[in-house]
């Protein structure tokens, strides 16, 4: 494939065919030049979507899965850190917290929702490298507990906190056959992972 | 490399906040922003398609956000409610005071202005007014290649200016 020319721009805002995505990509992993104009591109289309003003309020949560990208709702009132953060991330500088976030995307992960016949909805995130889980769950008892089957071992890895949807970070789960939300002597909602 | 879940929890929120905006900004849905979001993340990193020689990451998510976003409003008829409230303006100085980031804002606002009138033009219906390319070339009565050329050339010229403005 030849350079990307105009067309680095362009992708940038989202305006190259849609099926041309992968081969832009692939294009873009073997070719320094373009990288570093679509980066630029990257970082001055962001700085657009910078004007952009929050989503409103919603009237009402949807039952499920905002867990991640509506939790955002919650930073809006996180106030001063949060407008900190937008204001260097806008210029394309990594705020240090993303030291974290780096470490997930670039780590291959996956994710499974638990079922429950118990009004309980929750899903697990999770390293395919087994290094992290991250357990959301809504419509669970406070105290709920996440447990975590492994070959020979079954562990406790603490309760779920916060609500709406409350959420519980798991260092080095290694590879879960099986995530159960724990309450009362029973079993919740359980999930496999498939790694 | 460490991995500290309030950190996470933090970032993650953090972009999730901003990615969310973009979405909706383009399907003025909340829900249909959630999943552009959802879809777009998911496509990243489940592939771990994303490497730091790559470009920053926030730049990079947001793109990939509002590409999702973009394709879910050209695959379905949401696109027709949504024209009604789509505007080609500009964001003016009183738009800076709510935009996720007022300082940014402002200095975009300024790099806008300080454009050449058909490259601010071109910038403002593409991007505020989710154009498409044939589009722009309908209504401004320009040939297609000519908007390709000139939009890419008013985001490089955008991103020189900003960059010049960066302390």
């Amino acid at each position: 494939m030849n350079h990307l020319d105009d067309d680095a721009e362009l992708y940038a805002l989202g305006l190259t065919e849609p099926d041309r995505g992968p081969e832009i990509e692939a294009h873009l992993a073997g070719c320094e030049p373009c990288r570093a104009r679509v980066a630029a591109a990257e970082e001055a289309a962001a700085s657009l979507a910078a004007t952009l003003p929050p989503v409103p309020d919603a009237p009402a949560r949807r039952a499920w899965w905002p867990g991640l990208a509506a939790a955002a709702a919650v930073v809006f009132a996180a106030g001063a850190a949060f407008e900190a953060n937008a204001a260097r991330a806008a210029t394309g500088r990594l705020v240090a917290t993303d030291t974290a976030l780096l470490a997930i995307a670039g780590s291959h992960f996956g994710h499974t929702t638990l079922v429950s016949d118990r009004g309980v909805t929750a899903k697990a995130l999770y390293a395919r490298d087994g290094s992290w889980m991250y357990v959301i769950a809504r419509g669970a008892p406070p105290g709920t507990h996440v447990t975590l089957l492994r070959p020979h071992e079954v562990r406790d890895a603490g309760a779920i906190a916060g609500d709406a949807p409350a959420s519980l970070f798991v260092r080095d789960p290694g590879r879960v056959i099986e995530v159960d939300l724990v309450g009362g002597g029973r079993v919740l909602a359980r999930g496999k992972p498939a790694f | 490399m460490a991995l500290e879940g309030p950190a996470f929890e933090l970032a993650y929120r953090a972009h999730a906040g901003r990615l969310r905006a973009v979405a909706y900004d383009v399907l003025r849905d909340r829900l249909a922003a959630e999943d552009a979001v959802h879809a777009a993340l998911v496509r990243v990193w489940s592939a771990g398609a994303y490497h730091p020689e790559r470009g920053a990451l926030l730049p990079f998510l947001i793109a990939c956000v509002r590409r999702e976003a973009l394709g879910a409003l050209r695959g379905t008829a949401r696109r027709t409610a949504r024209e009604r409230r789509a505007s080609a303006g500009r964001p003016s100085s009183a738009d800076d005071i709510a935009a996720l980031d007022p300082i940014e804002a402002r200095r975009v606002r300024h790099a806008l202005d300080a454009l050449p009138g058909a490259q601010r033009d071109v910038i403002l219906r593409a991007y505020y007014g989710h154009r498409t390319l044939a589009e722009i070339a309908t209504e401004t009565n320009v040939p297609l290649g000519t908007v390709k050329s000139r939009l890419a050339a008013a985001l490089r010229r955008l991103h020189s200016a900003l960059s010049e403005g960066s302390p």
